[in-house]
């Protein structure tokens, strides 16, 4: 038995056959229920556990249809349109579903109509039953209020009127209905019986594309799965090639027979279609993932989907049969690398126009850079600057606090320093170059940022580094005296 | 000849192998003369059979890079190996600027013959937390890299960052791979080293393995060096060096290990513009061209009496001897 707060008392959530035959109810206080049967077992609800659950079982049932949606909290949306004829028809379906969920442990009713609402109707009150098109009308008129999915009130209102089920209000004139109990009564009706459509939202996006395998005898070893992927690659390809897509993100989906479903996704920078290098990719993702795929007792349904296209460019070989494209690659081997360490293992700097060095800079991942730039015939190059300031050769991912206890001149360069407890003693010293804080990106309101005045300084064994004095000295209304940072180191 | 053409070959190939393995090649087979009778030699023994056996600097001039300092080149045996792992250390995270200054430079040498080639540095997020991602402004006015052929790769582990320096150094599209690691790790050992050495070799690029504050441990790599910062020399302008200003960069460079075994430290000073290296012999801040100071400016009008002697004796770029004549002048000495 399970117990739920509500309104300050433990009341009874959910509970089993046995305690059903105690004659214990829902909604009972657990006090009241432990003074009528001292000995039943109680334990806290948890919404979240179930809520997992609840996605997990939504993961396995990708497997009928892509289109899956939960419904609230304990129920599933299967909009199997089109997908019926892949199992042998509605009823061999229905039948499978339950069948396979029993035998996972789960006591499932389900209801298969043209309508969500009908269906939801159905399994909530036949339990296995499917309903032909045109019939929704003949099944929700016996049906109690509660079939329509309307809130509570609307029910309880309906029911104080004399309406106490659903083909009673069916019957009702309309007008009255809608103005006392408001449109949604009408609408969750009309859904119901197939007047309105209703959309029910997938979990997830549709791949535009997928292919899969069901396998008689479960896979666990990963060259088993890997030998899979190119085979499914190759049927994936001249899907793509019919459309004159290559795919962008692939997606492959391994359905444990217990249940369990493993989704793992791999992203392309370039459009990719070769079932050669699709099979790589997602070599080096399972290489990455080994210890995070638990093959269990196999898996028994394999799936390569393509989640993203985009416009694929044939490229012309030359005689020899061999394209040679370094870009290519490249684009291959930071596709690799990521599979297996993740978005951020290749980046790419990428100038900014900034005056601030850390933002003149920006590190992005290799397949959000722009591509390499073809030499632009009509741009004409920005102006170079004669002397462009020197910039130090590494920056630091965040200036580092200096401890400067003494300066020549109260707006020069320090003489000596403590950075990374070690102290360095300033042999010259060049500067400074003020940087001042971009008034632009301020936002009205916020204080001003201190300018700083950047130095280049060599040290007295010959190493070169850029400091910077964040704020002025000896200014009136600034109560904070400068503070002193590191911010790079020269060749 | 008594011996057959079977074994030769078969002992060919074996001081071939022998040769991949050493990443040498001690001998080589004379292509013969163009024009020269095959037959002249004899009837088994064709010319381009003949095995010539070489010193140390064998393999074709092609294989090496010039640094453009004719006594490193020579002792490093020809220069650094184009197609091999060469090593530079910095002997402490301090000097990484340094180390990472001379890298680049020897980057932008060989980016002379592979332009527009990328490059890829892969380091560890230690290494990079440490000290500093490269900064790719920086980098083009130095060494001219554009940002574009610049790739950062940042591996969370030493492991991760060696498999993807090997699987980088295999590939032809980078014109050079750097791999750059802090302190001496366990996993970084010879027969790491001997893959990303392979790779290098068989891919024909440089990749440069970067080792800030390690132990000098035994790897594959044919060369070390070993390389901390030197003072800058002053900044040249039209009218002479500037004092106290900071100039081009400069690296003290230490040969760790080479074929040719030979020791030598040098000071060698980039020069940004030309892309090369200069060598400096001496403590180049007091190196000035003669005509800084002294012969060219106007004579002054009417005749000189005074001083005759500290005219001639300025040789440096010491303004203050012609300002303080006290420091020479025996009157201080009194």
């Amino acid at each position: 038995m399970i117990s739920h707060r509500d309104n300050n008392t433990q009341r009874i959530a959910a509970l089993d056959e046995r305690a059903e035959a105690l004659k214990l109810k829902r909604g009972m206080g657990i006090a009241d229920a432990r003074a009528m049967h001292p000995s039943i077992d109680v334990v806290e609800a948890d919404a979240e556990a179930d809520r997992r659950l609840l996605e997990g079982l939504a993961d396995w049932c990708d497997r009928y249809t892509p289109l899956v949606a939960i419904d609230a909290e304990d129920g599933l949306f299967l909009d199997v349109t089109g997908c019926t004829h892949l199992f042998g028809g509605e009823r061999a379906m229905q039948d499978e579903i339950l069948t396979r969920f029993f035998q996972q442990g789960f006591d499932v009713r389900a209801g298969l109509a043209s309508t969500p609402g009908a269906a939801w109707a159905a399994a909530r009150f036949h339990g296995d039953r499917i309903v032909a098109g045109g019939e929704e009308e003949a099944l929700l008129a016996p049906l109690p209020l509660s079939a329509l999915r309307i809130a509570p009130e609307t029910r309880a209102g309906l029911e104080s009127v004399g309406l106490r089920t659903a083909g009673a209000v069916m019957a009702a004139p309309r007008a009255p209905l809608a103005r006392r109990f408001g449109a949604t009564l009408l609408l969750r009706l009309d859904q119901a019986l197939g007047r309105l459509d209703e959309a029910v939202s997938p979990r997830l996006p549709v791949a535009p594309l997928s292919v899969e395998r069901h396998l008689a005898e479960p896979v666990m070893h990963t060259d088993d799965i890997e030998r899979l992927i190119s085979r499914l690659a190759v049927a994936l390809k001249t899907d793509l090639e019919r459309r004159g897509e290559g795919a962008r993100t692939l997606a492959l989906l391994l359905f444990r027979v217990d249940g369990a479903v493993s989704r793992i996704a791999v992203g392309t920078s370039r459009p990719m279609r070769e079932p050669r290098l699709i099979q790589k990719l997602f070599h080096e993702r399972l290489t990455a993932l080994e210890q995070n795929i638990d093959a269990g007792f196999g898996f028994d349904l394999v799936r390569l989907s393509v989640l993203s296209v985009a416009a694929f460019d044939m490229l012309q070989g030359d005689l020899t049969g061999e394209a040679d494209d370094d870009d290519a690659d490249i684009a291959l081997f930071a596709d690799r690398v990521r599979a297996r360490l993740g978005e951020a293992a290749v980046l790419k700097p990428v100038v900014v126009e900034s005056h601030l060095p850390e933002r003149a800079v920006k590190t992005v991942p290799f397949a959000e850079a722009p591509q390499r730039r073809a030499p632009a015939a009509g741009r004409t190059a920005p102006p170079m600057t004669i002397y462009p300031p020197e910039r130090p050769v590494r920056l630091f991912r965040s200036p580092e606090p200096i401890d400067v206890p003494a300066t020549e001149i109260p707006e020069g360069p320090p003489m000596n320093f403590r950075w990374r407890r070690a102290l360095y003693r300033v042999a010259r010293a060049e500067g400074p170059e003020r940087i001042a804080a971009e008034w632009w990106r301020q936002l009205p309101g916020e204080e001003e940022a201190p300018t700083r005045d950047y130095y280049r300084i060599e040290d007295s064994e010959g190493r070169r580094y850029w400091l910077y004095r964040q704020g002025l000295y000896g200014s009136v209304e600034q109560a904070v005296p400068p503070r002193w940072y590191m911010h790079g180191v020269f060749a | 000849m008594a011996m057959s053409a079977v074994a030769r070959d078969t002992v060919f190939a074996l001081r071939r192998q022998i040769a991949k393995i050493e990443g040498t090649l001690p001998e080589r087979l004379q292509a013969p003369a163009p024009g020269a009778p095959i037959d002249a030699t004899g009837s088994d023994m064709t010319p381009d059979m003949t095995i010539i056996r070489h010193g140390l600097a064998v393999a074709s001039a092609n294989a090496f890079l010039h640094t453009g300092i004719e006594r490193l080149d020579s002792a490093l045996g020809g220069g650094l190996p184009k197609a091999a792992l060469s090593e530079i250390h910095g002997l402490e995270t301090r000097d990484a600027g340094a180390v990472a200054g001379f890298a680049l430079s020897l980057v932008s040498l060989i980016l002379r013959e592979k332009q527009g080639l990328p490059i890829l540095w892969v380091g560890t997020a230690e290494i990079f937390h440490e000290a500093g991602l490269p900064y790719a402004r920086g980098l083009h006015a130095l060494f001219g890299i554009e940002p574009e052929q610049l790739l950062f790769s940042e591996a969370p582990k030493l492991l991760d960052a060696l498999w993807i320096a090997e699987e980088a150094a295999r590939m032809t599209a980078f014109a050079a791979v750097i791999l750059e690691v802090r302190g001496s790790p366990q996993r970084l050992d010879l027969t790491a080293t001997r893959r990303l050495h392979a790779r290098a070799q068989s891919a024909n690029r440089p990749v440069l393995l970067l080792r800030q504050a390690g132990e000098a441990d035994p790897t594959a790599a044919p060369v070390r060096l070993i390389v901390s910062a030197a003072p800058a020399a002053n900044r040249e302008t039209v009218a002479g060096p500037l004092a106290g200003s900071i100039g081009r960069p400069a690296f003290k460079v230490d040969i760790g290990k080479s074929r040719t075994a030979l020791p030598g430290q040098f000071t060698l000073e980039w020069n940004p513009d030309e892309h090369a290296f200069a060598e400096r012999t001496e403590n180049s801040v007091a190196v000035v061209p003669a005509s800084g100071r002294g012969a060219d400016p106007a004579p002054a009008s009417g005749a000189v009496l005074a001083f005759p002697a500290v005219a001639t004796s300025a040789t440096g770029d010491k303004p203050s001897r012609q300002q303080h004549p006290t420091h020479s002048s025996p009157r201080r000495a009194g």
